[in-house]
């Protein structure tokens, strides 16, 4: 991690109390911030709040809003609840992946994309949405998609 | 400003309420989570614009107000202008300079954004007209879409926290318990559990600290009245944690705002430091000598933090996994200390039986499931949107009365409920009152209230593996039956839509069903086989087509269907574009045909085609 | 004390117990795989489920895990009723799908009558039936250098980042505790691997077996305030020397005697 990036770590402890309870927040932060959890900044999280490292690894992995590895300059979400399936997501993947060359999860090798498949984003009356870089797109063609992503 | 006596906060009120009354107009732009994504920001931008540029006399740039979700998301992007209640839809920013010449200036209506119902093609000019407004009834949604979320000051004029004021003053904490039992109001977050009793066994433990929380989670799929809720109306949920807080004794809580719903984040927030500001929380709330305090904590993305202990341990920082509980978390929860658990849409419903009484309540709904509930409709039904109707009125005046029933001609297959831990309800069951005991019993469930409507393409085995890969995906993976066992009835699941099963194989389905629900720790493994013991019990025909004959018989399932192109094709290219695979090939104006080898059936062609060229076999 | 009546017949026990410590004192066979004295109970592997219910209850019963569960005046326990063993043999069952290869998993699935699963057999398995019991040890240990990651099906018992977990200190509690022995470790004469993590061995100042790893010794020394001495020697030629002092006191003793 580069000093400033460190300098952004430090700010984001300087907002929580230091104790085991500010673990989820902090990560969020952490996530916010740089786009995944750097390996190192989960470290400083441990030592910072006392907590286990096995802990920090744990919470990271358990919840979906946390990402490993560097995600793409665009973000592209297909949301997967119900009316978004039925109203033919898998549709829109199918272009995506198709498109981009790459499955939900995975970025492509320029860093330029990111696909991932979100649950529920509560937008289901427009179903099927889709997301690019927090611009929700509703009633999204099949056809349409890749369009939209290349747009941005 | 600090609000410091309850003669204070009137005066404010009414402040706020002549600031109103001097806007002779106004323009009300939905920013609602499905008009946004039809870009009703941007509409939002050009009405100020524009009205600041026009300078006009009856209307100012400040009476220009974003608003909440207003309901009626399939017509959006919706603007409504007061006073009249005009109701423009699918509005585009192209539409707004017409919109302010016409209407607001010459007071006309732009006639082509006006909603005309496809069903008797009258059309509508007042909202409060259309029948999918007209039959509502609006209590924890009473300020979703009328106000600008970030005014406390709307708030305040509407009557917010008046409910507060008269609970600090007037009523003991045991008084506020009794008329939430007496009002038999139950847990909108789908469990039903009577919320009276729920306050009492916290207010009666012996304990230094309590807890009241907020569950803002709203997991399910194809539920989002919480969200409409915390973005659009977010001190209507504060004002019920507060008297909640007030009547059990607690100086401390949190609302749980999933990290998916970024608006409810920053909007709670925003309504926390205003309140703050105000004294409405915070130290000495209105001079009373009652204190309790709200802070936000950030959902990781899990569905199982919508139980009860697993969200518990996500405030405290942990991994959401659940807990046993044989001691209940009223009893020992948050940090093991009693704590106080609703949804949104119940503390949001709080205030309103505060003010108008338990009975008033009562009179609303059915003997047991009192008052109103908020629906979000999705899926196969023409007027999707957020809705709030008493309890007891019927799934078909739902879907048919009010959803405005299915598009494309197609009929009506089936209604979910309850996500993933409800179950799938057929058409003769669309006459049933829509109340907790009912749906239960009808083997689906009230849930939070999601109701996703489905039509004769819609496969009742793939929404069964849809709901399973989802609880396969969400399981925490601590307890065996819930992720072992949901993991074999998915694969089991897939078999079938692959037609690869047995009839045997359906009836291990059944009998791993029935032990996964008895014997998981939590409520996600409980009630995890749910929807596909529901489709089964109404739709064992269809499964049996798959395990049977090989066959999906409403087309959905790739490996039981074949698309094929027709003579009414027309020779367009759109399928030729569209495949991911370029399994299509033909000549302009010339027939297509689909090479069924490379063909992976997704289903593009058919979704794209406008010639009805594309079937299914 | 309260009085529970299980399988009809009336036991006493302690309020507040938990049930399955009853059971087992009664001598009933319960099988449980991630229950140990050494760790709180938590309830993942779901065997130990029995049925209950009270006078009060009208007929009406619940299935519950007995490791967590208080006794309480009146309770009605069955442990083996056809919904009892019912659950039991899926469970089993659906764990030798996930484990084929454990001899535990197995041993246990045959005492049931099962031979085959009647499940798809988990491509990935690892053998680990996720009870949770290496975590809570090395919790109650005082190092959570392992942990529960991934969740639902993807869950696997790992070290941060799946490298050598810094806060390891080769105790092989984890390993010890581990109820179908899937935890790996080897000792060479004076280095010790887990977790891929490499450890110096303390050797026996008499025999040269290995003792302890020299990252325990410091941990216990520091901890529990244990002399350094204690860890020079292994246990065996430990008892050897005190078997040898007895000796020589008894001798010394009988010499006096005479």
């Amino acid at each position: 991690m580069t000093r400033q990036d460190l300098t952004k770590l430090t700010a984001i402890f300087d907002h929580y109390p230091t104790d085991a309870g500010s673990l989820i927040g902090v990560l969020q932060d952490i996530q916010r911030e740089f786009h995944y959890l750097p390996r190192e900044a989960m470290t400083k999280t441990a030592e910072t709040l006392g907590v286990p490292l096995s802990k920090v690894y744990s919470v990271a992995t358990f919840y979906n809003a946390f990402s490993l590895t560097p995600r793409g300059d665009t973000i592209v979400r297909v949301c997967k609840g119900t009316a978004c399936h039925i109203k033919g997501a898998d549709l829109l993947l199918d272009q995506l992946e198709s498109g981009l060359g790459i499955k939900p999860g995975e970025t492509t090798e320029d860093m330029k994309y990111t696909l991932e498949v979100v649950n529920c984003v509560g937008a289901c009356a427009m179903a099927p949405v889709m997301i690019v870089n927090n611009k929700y797109h509703g009633n999204v063609a099949c056809n349409r998609a890749l369009k939209l992503v290349k747009k941005d | 400003m600090r609000i410091d006596s309850i003669a204070k906060l009137s005066q404010w009120r009414q402040e706020c309420q002549a600031k109103l009354a001097a806007q002779k107009r106004k323009v009300l732009v939905c920013l609602g989570p499905g008009c946004l994504a039809g870009g009703s920001d941007e509409i939002l931008e050009e009405f100020k614009r524009i009205v600041a540029e026009k300078k006009l006399a009856d209307i100012s740039v400040e009476a220009v107000k974003k608003t909440g979700c207003h309901g009626f998301c399939a017509r959006g992007p919706l603007v409504v202008i007061e006073p009249e209640g005009i109701f423009y839809s699918k509005v585009k920013k192209a539409n707004v300079a017409e919109i302010v010449e016409t209407t607001l200036e010459k007071g006309k209506l732009v006639e082509k954004l006006l909603y005309t119902d496809p069903r008797t093609d009258k059309t509508y000019t007042d909202y409060k007209e259309i029948p999918f407004y007209a039959r509502q009834e609006r209590i924890s949604l009473r300020n979703v879409g009328q106000i600008d979320p970030d005014e406390i000051g709307e708030y305040v004029a509407r009557g917010g926290y008046a409910a507060l004021a008269k609970v600090l003053t007037e009523m003991k904490p045991q008084d506020v318990i009794d008329a939430v039992s007496q009002s038999g109001l139950r847990g909108r977050g789908g469990g039903g559990f009577p919320t009276g009793r729920k306050w009492a066994t916290c207010a009666r433990e012996e304990s230094d600290i309590r807890y009241v929380l907020c569950n803002g989670d709203e997991g399910d799929p194809g539920a989002f009245m919480d969200r409409c809720i915390m973005e659009g109306d977010p001190h209507s949920v504060l004002e019920g944690m507060i008297i909640c807080a007030y009547a059990v004794g607690s100086r401390e809580g949190y609302v749980y705002v999933r990290e998916e719903y970024p608006l409810a984040v920053i909007n709670m927030q925003k309504a926390i430091d205003a309140a703050h500001e105000c004294g409405l929380l915070g130290a000495n709330i209105l001079a009373s000598g009652f204190s309790y305090d709200i802070k936000i904590s950030r959902g990781g993305g899990a569905f199982v933090c919508g139980e009860s202990s697993a969200l518990m341990r996500s405030v405290a920082g942990e991994v959401g996994e659940p807990r046993a509980k044989y001691i209940r978390s009223v009893v020992k929860g948050l940090h093991d200390k009693p704590t106080v658990l609703n949804n949104v849409e119940t503390y949001a419903t709080v205030p309103v039986i505060m003010e108008k009484g338990a009975d008033w309540f009562r009179s609303i709904g059915t003997e047991k499931s009192t008052g109103t509930k908020a629906f979000s409709l999705a899926g196969k039904v023409r007027n999707t949107g957020l809705i709030e109707v008493p309890m007891g009125i019927s799934l078909r005046e739902i879907i048919f009365d009010i959803g405005g029933g299915i598009p494309d001609g197609r009929e009506f297959k089936a209604v979910q409920t309850g996500g993933p831990s409800g179950g799938c309800l057929p058409a003769d069951k669309l006459d049933l009152p829509v109340d907790f005991d009912t749906l239960t019993r009808a083997g689906s469930m009230m849930g939070s209230g999601g109701m996703i409507i489905m039509d004769d393409r819609t496969c009742a085995v793939d929404v069964a593996r849809y709901f399973l890969n989802f609880l396969v995906e969400e399981s925490c993976g601590k307890c065996v039956p819930c992720r072992e066992g949901l993991y074999q009835l998915h694969k089991l699941c897939v078999k079938i839509c692959e037609g690869k099963a047995t009839e045997n194989d359906l009836a291990l389905m059944e009998r791993l069903s029935k032990v996964i629900q008895t014997a998981s720790l939590c409520g996600l493994g409980q009630s995890g086989p749910n929807p596909f013991v529901s489709t089964v019990q109404y739709f064992r025909d269809e499964y049996l087509a798959h395990i049977r004959d090989k066959k999906c018989p409403a087309g959905v399932c790739r490996e039981l269907i074949t698309y094929t192109i027709n003579d009414k094709c027309t020779g367009c290219l759109a399928c030729i574009k569209v495949c991911p695979v370029d399994a299509i090939t033909g000549e302009k104006k010339k027939l297509h045909v689909i090479d069924q080898e490379a063909c992976t059936r997704c289903g593009s062609c058919y979704a794209v085609c406008n010639f009805d060229a594309v079937d299914i076999v | 004390m309260v009085h529970i009546t299980i399988n009809g017949k009336v036991v006493k026990a302690a309020e507040g117990e938990m049930l399955l410590t009853v059971l087992k004192r009664e001598g009933i066979d319960i099988p449980a795989l991630c229950h140990h004295e050494a760790i709180e109970p938590t309830g993942n592997c779901r065997l130990c489920m029995v049925e209950i219910s009270r006078a009060e209850w009208e007929g009406w019963k619940k299935h519950v895990t007995s490791c967590l569960y208080p006794v309480e005046d009146g309770l009605i326990v069955n442990t083996h009723t056809p919904e009892v063993i019912e659950i039991r043999k899926t469970i089993i069952d659906l764990q030798l799908a996930n484990c084929p290869d454990s001899d535990v998993i197995q041993k246990m699935a045959e005492e049931y009558g099962i031979y085959k699963t009647s499940y798809e057999t988990v491509p990935e398995g690892d053998n680990c039936i996720m009870c949770y019991a290496c975590t809570r040890i090395c919790e109650v240990l005082g190092k959570s250098a392992i942990s529960a990651v991934m969740r639902g099906h993807k869950k696997v018992i790992a070290p941060p980042f799946g490298e050598e977990p810094p806060d390891c200190i080769g105790c092989l509690a984890c390993a010890q505790i581990c109820p179908t022995n899937v935890i790996p470790w080897t000792d060479t004469d004076s280095t010790r691997t887990i977790w891929k993590k490499t450890f110096d061995l303390i050797t026996c100042t008499s025999c040269g077996k290995a003792v302890i790893t020299k990252d325990f010794a410091e941990y216990l020394m520091a901890q529990r305030q244990i002399p350094k001495e204690y860890f020079e020697t292994c246990d065996e030629c430990k008892r050897m020397a005190t078997a040898r002092k007895m000796g020589e006191i008894v001798t010394k003793a009988q010499e006096a005697a005479l």
